[in-house]
């Protein structure tokens, strides 16, 4: 599904970010990418839909490599990735239904885009989301007036709204109480196990890790220090993972 | 311990001493420009003499009445070109301001020419800018409609550059990543958020280029600059301070109005 290679960034062509980070995520499977803040776990995330250009690597998303697209070609790929956020990046103004629809402007063409014009099937699909979420009473309701967890979950259906492949998460539950963390951590293992999508999350809560990752990848000072099934996360494994890197200067600290 | 108290009672006695010098400057840079200008301080005495001389002259009596209609007329003009004046160059910056903004521009030299150019636009006195509008295009609503765009035109695309830097590149990265295109992501994302932040600057340069209008109408010898010059000139002074209330009418009705506005607004 998803496989990275060597992949190496650095920000000011001096500090390494990342240096050959190889990974690969399976369909239908709940991976998590832990490490201290710094690590660059944020980094691979995005290099993952090129948000983020990386200097070095490969990046394979159904056995093409995203890194050698053209403009148009990313802009395909792109549809097929979805992504969260820790401060969930809705339109804030606009409503739930048409921050939902926004997740299928990448198949539209530029003017339908600009104008809002959605098929009626596209409208059916945004609001059959917003149900699955639990949020079909909102959908008229403008974003700003939302909860964290229900910005989020408005985000969820955005991504889901792409029909993607994998879906990226960045710190999805960072800023939410520990009721809408669950609701939104079920909502993601749902995803993997029944629609058969490749969930990929930074997270800083290791114990939430262990009830809903199915695989682990750890991140100490832009290499891949672990990777493997959730199971054999010991607690060695774990303080190896967060360990204080002696050759970085103090940007590795364990944050909780 | 000790030292560390020390150290707080240091702090405030520099800050003290920065605060005196600054003061002490200011007094200087006072009684060097008085001298300069040959100034005396005491004749602002005498200022109440003067002030009772215009209140004596420029209250309009009976005889101003009669020029209401004209100023009226000459006020809606002159209200007509500073709206027009603003609105079209709000357009402009809109596209310049897009374009030229550091997270959204497509080349980084095109965000440095709009970048100086606005700053060039923006520095020139709308008097200047009359003055040499008044070459090519002599005395008419044109040359001051034209000086009003190309100040505000600087201004505004100013303002907005900044009210889209300020929106960030995280929601427009989130759009990018659904595979959005650069004009589906500005007509879906950008304008939505700052929408309501350029209604607040396009209402507050309406209100200014009323007041600018006036005086730049009194320099292209048109709308209600003109007319008070007129009066002036021939000494209706009543005439010419009715003119003056009725501006200070329509500036603070266009405030309210733009007031009320921007509370319908958010
Ligand atoms: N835009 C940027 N410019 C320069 N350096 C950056 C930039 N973004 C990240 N970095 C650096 O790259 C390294 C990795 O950052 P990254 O954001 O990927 O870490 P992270 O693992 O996501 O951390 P956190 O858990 O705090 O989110 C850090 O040392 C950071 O200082
Ligand atoms: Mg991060």
């Amino acid at each position: 599904m998803l496989t990275v290679k060597h992949l190496a960034k650095s920000y000011d062509g001096e500090k390494k970010s990342l240096t050959d980070v190889s990974f690969s995520v399976q369909p239908g499977e709940v991976t998590v990418i832990i490490g201290p803040s710094g690590a660059g776990k944020t980094t691979i995330l995005r290099s993952i839909n090129q948000l983020i250009r990386d200097d070095d690597g490969e990046i394979l998303f159904d056995n093409t490599d995203i890194r050698q697209l053209n403009r148009a070609q990313l802009r395909q790929a792109r549809c097929r990735i979805g992504m969260i956020f820790q401060n969930y990046n809705l339109i804030e103004p606009l409503t739930a239904i048409e921050n939902v629809l926004h997740g299928c402007l990448g198949t539209k063409s530029n003017l339908a885009g600009i104008f809002s014009i959605y098929r009626n099937r596209e409208k059916e699909e945004a609001l059959k989301l917003l149900e699955k979420v639990g949020l079909a009473e909102f959908a008229y309701q403008q974003c700003r007036n939302l909860s964290g967890g229900q910005k989020q979950r408005v985000g969820i259906a955005r991504a889901l709204m792409q029909q993607p492949k994998i879906i990226l998460c960045d710190e999805p539950i960072a800023s939410l109480d520990p009721k809408s963390t669950i609701t939104v951590m079920d909502i993601l293992r749902d995803l993997a196990t029944n629609d058969g999508i490749s969930v990929l999350i930074n997270l800083h809560q290791v114990d939430i890790a262990r009830s809903y990752a199915d695989h682990v990848i750890g991140i100490n000072n832009g290499q891949v220090v672990f990777d493997d099934r959730i199971q054999a996360l010991s607690d060695t494994a774990i303080a190896s993972i967060y360990q204080k890197d002696a050759n970085s200067e103090g940007s590795v600290v364990h944050e909780f | 311990m000790n030292s560390d108290v020390q150290q707080v009672t240091n702090f405030f006695n520099t800050k003290r001493l920065r605060l005196s010098i600054i003061l002490v400057i200011f007094g200087l840079a006072y009684i060097g420009a008085s001298i300069g200008l040959g100034f005396q301080t005491q004749s602002l005495l005498n200022v109440q003499a003067g002030i009772a001389w215009l209140i004596h002259n420029f209250i309009p009596n009976e005889a101003s009445q009669g020029y209401w209609n004209e100023i009226i007329q000459q006020l809606f003009r002159t209200f007509i070109v500073a709206v027009a004046s603003t609105t079209c160059a709000a357009v402009v910056s809109l596209f310049l301001a897009i374009i030229g903004a550091q997270t959204l521009t497509p080349a980084i030299t095109v965000s440095w020419v709009i970048r100086c150019l606005s700053s060039l636009l923006r520095n020139i006195p709308i008097v200047a800018w009359a003055m040499i509008l008044l070459f090519s295009f002599k005395q008419n609503d044109l040359t001051g409609f034209l000086a009003l765009f190309f100040m505000t035109l600087g201004f505004l695309t100013r303002a907005f550059m900044e009210t889209i830097e300020d929106f960030g590149t995280e929601k427009i990265q989130a759009l990018q990543a659904t595979g959005a295109t650069y004009l589906q992501v500005i007509f879906q994302g950008l304008l939505p958020e700052i929408a309501v932040a350029l209604m607040t600057w396009i209402l507050y340069m309406i209100e200014n280029n009323v007041r600018d209008a006036t005086l730049v109408g009194l320099l292209t010898g048109t709308g209600i600059g003109f007319i008070f010059n007129l009066y002036f000139k021939s000494l209706r002074y009543g005439a010419a301070g009715l003119v003056v209330l009725s501006v200070i009418i329509l500036v603070v009705a266009v405030e309210l109005i733009s007031n009320l506005i921007g509370r319908l607004l958010s």
